[in-house]
C-alpha cells in the first residue's frame, strides 16, 4: 500500500516535470516583471559589441544596450552566454528572454524568432591581408574567403541573405568567392587571415566595426571597397508574446527619440550607427 | 619498472647506438636547417654571419649540436635513474618553454586574466568533472553488474545503454539533451545538461572498464565463496571487488583525466568553464594564442595533479595485497 502510494506520488511528478512549456501571450512579460530579472542572450566573444572587459565582466554596446532597457523595464540584467546557433535556433523554452546580440531579422530566422526593434544598423565589408594586391571587391572573385557559421555574412557569400526588415538598404551580391571557409566564431577567421594572404584566407567578410577593432589592436588587415550591404540589427525574443513585444518595442523606440542609442554608437563605434543615414560614412 | 630479474647493459652506452644517435640527430639538424636561429649565432666566430654561411654553415651548426645532443644523453646515461628522470624532465620542459618564447606572447596580459582563469574557469571545470565521474561511477558499477547478469531485461537494457552512449559523440549528446529535452517541455539549465552529457557518456566507457576487472577474477574465487555459503551480495562485496578494484583504478583515473578535458565541450552551451574563457577572454585585445596556452598550461597542471593521487591510490592497493 505504501509502496504503490509513493509510486503514484513519483509518477505524478514525472509526469509534472515534462508538461510542456507553452508560450502564451504576456507569459514572459509576467515572468520577467515577477523574477524582477531581464534574462539577456549574448555572446562573449564578438567585440566591441560583446566581450569581457579588464575587469572580466560583460561588456560593449550590445550589453549597454540590454542594461539600458533592463532598467526602463525596472528589472536587473542577467546575461547567459550560449552558442550563437543555439541562440538563433530559437525556442528558448524561457532560459533567457531576449537576444541584445546584433541579430539581423532576416526572414528565415523570423520564422522561429520574433524580432520587436531594430536598435542600429552596421555595415558589412571585407579586410585583406596587408600584403594582398586586391584593391576592390572584384579582386575578390575566386578567392577563398572566411565567415562566421550561421551569419549573415556567410548567407551573402552563399547569396542567401534575405533581410526582410524596414529600412534595409538594398544590395547587391557583387562578390563570388571561390571557397566559402566558415568559423565557429569571427576571432577564428580572423587568426587564419592574419597569417598572410592566402595562407588560409584571402578575405573576411563581417562587419566593419569589428574589423576596424582587429586593425587597431594591431592585426596586419585592411578594409577593402565599399560596404557590401548594410545589416539592421534588432532585439530579438521567443515567439508568441506579443506584450513583451510591443513593450519592447516601444522602449527602443524612446532610446532612438531621446538619442540614446545615438550616444551609445559614439561611445562604441565613433560614429552614429542608429540609422542608415549616417552609416553610411 | 618491469618486475624482470635480468640487468642488461645501458643502451645509451653501446657504441652502436651511439653513432647511430649521432647519425639521425645530425641528419635531422641538417633538415631542418637553424642556420640562421640563435645557434648559429652562436657560432659565428666558425661559420661567419650566419646569413652568408651557405651549406658549409648548415653543415656545422648541424655538426655541433648533434655533438652536443649526443653527449648529453651519453651523460645522462651514467647518472642513477632518479636523477636521469629529474634532468630529462627539465631539459624537455625547457624545449618547451623555448618553443612557446618563439610565439612572442604578452605576459602582461596573460598575469593579468590568469586569475580569472583560476577562479572562474578552473573552478567550473572542477566541479563540473568531479560531480560527472561521482555519477559515472554509480552507472559504471549498476552498469557492470547488469551487463555480467543472466537477466536478459538487465542485460539488453544495459548493452543498449553503452553501446548508444559510447557510439554517439560527447559534442552531439551535449547538445541533444541541451537543445532536446526542452522539446519534452524539461527547460535544463547549462550546467546540469553538461553534467548530465558527460556521466552518462563516461559512465557508458567505465561500466565496461568496471565490467572487464570483475571479470578478471577467475571463477575460482566465486566457486570458493559460494562454497562457504556466502550470497551474491557478500561475495561481491568481501571477494570479488577488493580483487577487481586494483585491476579497475588505472583505467578509472585515465578515464577521469580525459573527463577533466572533454568537459571543454560543454564551453559550447555557455558554461564559464577552462575552455569558454579561454576562446573569449582574448577577444578584446585579440589575444587568442596567450589564452589558450594558458588554459593548456591549467589543464595540464590539473592532470598532473590527478596522476599523483591515482599512483597514490595505486600503491596503496599494491601495498595491501603484498602484506
Amino acid at each position: 500500500m505504501k509502496l504503490t502510494r509513493r509510486l503514484m506520488l513519483l509518477a505524478a511528478t514525472a509526469a509534472l516535470a515534462v508538461t510542456p512549456v507553452v508560450a502564451q501571450a504576456g507569459e514572459a512579460l509576467d515572468r520577467i516583471m515577477s523574477d524582477k530579472v531581464l534574462k539577456v542572450a549574448t555572446d562573449a566573444n564578438w567585440a566591441p559589441q560583446s566581450f569581457l572587459n579588464d575587469n572580466n565582466e560583460m561588456d560593449g554596446f550590445d550589453i549597454d544596450v540590454a542594461r539600458e532597457l533592463a532598467k526602463r523595464l525596472g528589472v536587473e540584467v542577467e546575461f547567459v552566454t550560449p552558442d550563437w546557433t543555439v541562440i538563433t535556433a530559437g525556442r528558448w523554452n524561457g532560459r533567457w528572454d531576449a537576444s541584445v546580440g546584433s541579430m539581423t531579422p532576416t526572414a528565415e530566422r523570423a520564422t522561429v524568432l520574433s524580432f520587436p526593434a531594430i536598435y542600429y544598423f552596421t555595415p558589412a565589408g571585407f579586410a585583406v591581408h596587408a600584403d594582398s594586391t586586391a584593391q576592390s571587391k572584384a579582386d575578390l572573385n575566386g578567392k577563398t574567403i572566411g565567415a562566421c557559421t550561421a551569419c549573415t555574412f556567410e548567407f551573402y557569400l552563399q547569396k542567401d541573405l534575405t533581410i526582410d526588415a524596414e529600412g534595409a538598404p538594398p544590395f547587391e551580391y557583387d562578390v563570388t568567392a571561390g571557397e566559402i571557409r566558415s568559423y565557429e566564431d569571427t576571432s577564428g577567421a580572423l587568426a587564419d587571415l592574419r597569417l598572410g594572404d592566402g595562407v588560409r584566407l584571402h578575405a573576411v567578410i563581417d562587419s566593419i566595426p569589428t574589423l576596424r577593432e582587429a586593425i587597431n589592436n594591431g592585426y596586419p588587415l585592411r578594409l577593402i571597397g565599399e560596404p557590401a550591404f548594410f545589416e539592421p540589427l534588432a532585439v530579438a525574443i521567443d515567439k508568441g508574446d506579443q506584450e513583451l513585444d510591443d513593450k519592447i518595442a516601444e522602449i527602443v523606440g524612446a532610446m532612438h527619440a531621446d538619442g540614446t542609442l545615438t550616444a551609445l554608437s559614439v561611445k562604441w563605434y565613433g560614429v552614429d550607427y542608429s540609422s542608415t543615414s549616417s552609416a553610411t560614412n | 619498472m618491469y618486475a624482470d630479474t635480468v640487468v642488461e647493459d645501458k643502451l645509451v652506452h653501446k657504441p652502436k647506438f651511439i653513432a647511430l644517435l649521432f647519425v639521425l640527430s645530425f641528419v635531422a639538424f641538417v633538415f631542418f636547417n637553424l642556420t640562421d636561429t640563435i645557434f648559429g649565432h652562436f657560432l659565428m666566430p666558425v661559420i661567419g654571419d650566419p646569413a652568408t654561411a651557405g651549406i658549409f654553415g648548415r653543415f656545422a651548426v648541424a655538426f655541433v649540436l648533434a655533438v652536443i645532443f649526443t653527449a648529453n644523453i651519453v651523460a645522462i646515461g651514467f647518472l642513477p635513474t632518479r636523477y636521469q628522470v629529474i634532468i630529462v624532465w627539465i631539459e624537455l620542459i625547457a624545449l618547451f618553454l623555448l618553443f612557446f618564447y618563439t610565439f612572442d606572447l604578452s605576459m602582461e596580459f596573460i598575469q593579468r586574466k590568469v586569475w580569472f582563469m583560476i577562479s572562474q574557469g578552473v573552478f567550473t571545470t572542477l566541479y563540473v568533472s568531479a560531480i560527472s565521474i561521482a555519477i559515472a561511477f554509480v552507472l559504471a558499477m549498476v552498469g557492470a553488474v547488469a551487463k555480467l547478469s543472466n537477466n536478459g531485461f538487465a542485460f539488453a537494457i544495459a548493452s543498449f545503454y553503452t553501446s548508444f552512449f559510447r557510439g554517439l559523440p560527447l559534442l552531439m549528446q551535449v547538445y541533444l539533451i541541451y537543445l532536446g529535452l526542452p522539446q519534452l517541455g524539461w527547460v535544463i539549465d547549462a550546467v546540469p545538461a553538461g553534467v548530465t552529457a558527460l556521466s552518462l557518456c563516461y559512465g557508458a566507457y567505465m561500466t565496461e572498464i568496471f565490467r572487464a576487472g570483475i571479470e578478471s577474477i577467475p571463477r575460482g574465487q566465486w566457486e570458493a565463496s559460494r562454497s562457504m555459503g556466502f550470497k551474491f551480495g557478500l561475495t561481491m562485496r568481501r571477494i570479488i571487488l577488493p580483487q577487481a578494484v586494483p585491476v579497475i583504478i588505472p583505467p578509472t583515473g585515465n578515464q577521469f583525466i580525459a573527463m577533466l578535458k572533454d568537459s571543454s565541450l560543454v564551453s559550447v552551451i555557455g558554461v564559464w568553464e577552462i575552455m569558454f574563457l579561454a576562446r573569449t577572454l582574448g577577444t578584446k585585445e585579440f589575444k587568442h594564442l596567450e589564452m589558450l596556452i594558458t588554459a593548456s598550461m591549467l589543464y595540464w597542471m590539473l592532470t598532473m595533479v590527478l596522476e599523483a593521487v591515482q599512483s597514490r591510490i595505486e600503491r596503496r592497493y599494491r601495498q595491501k595485497a603484498e602484506r
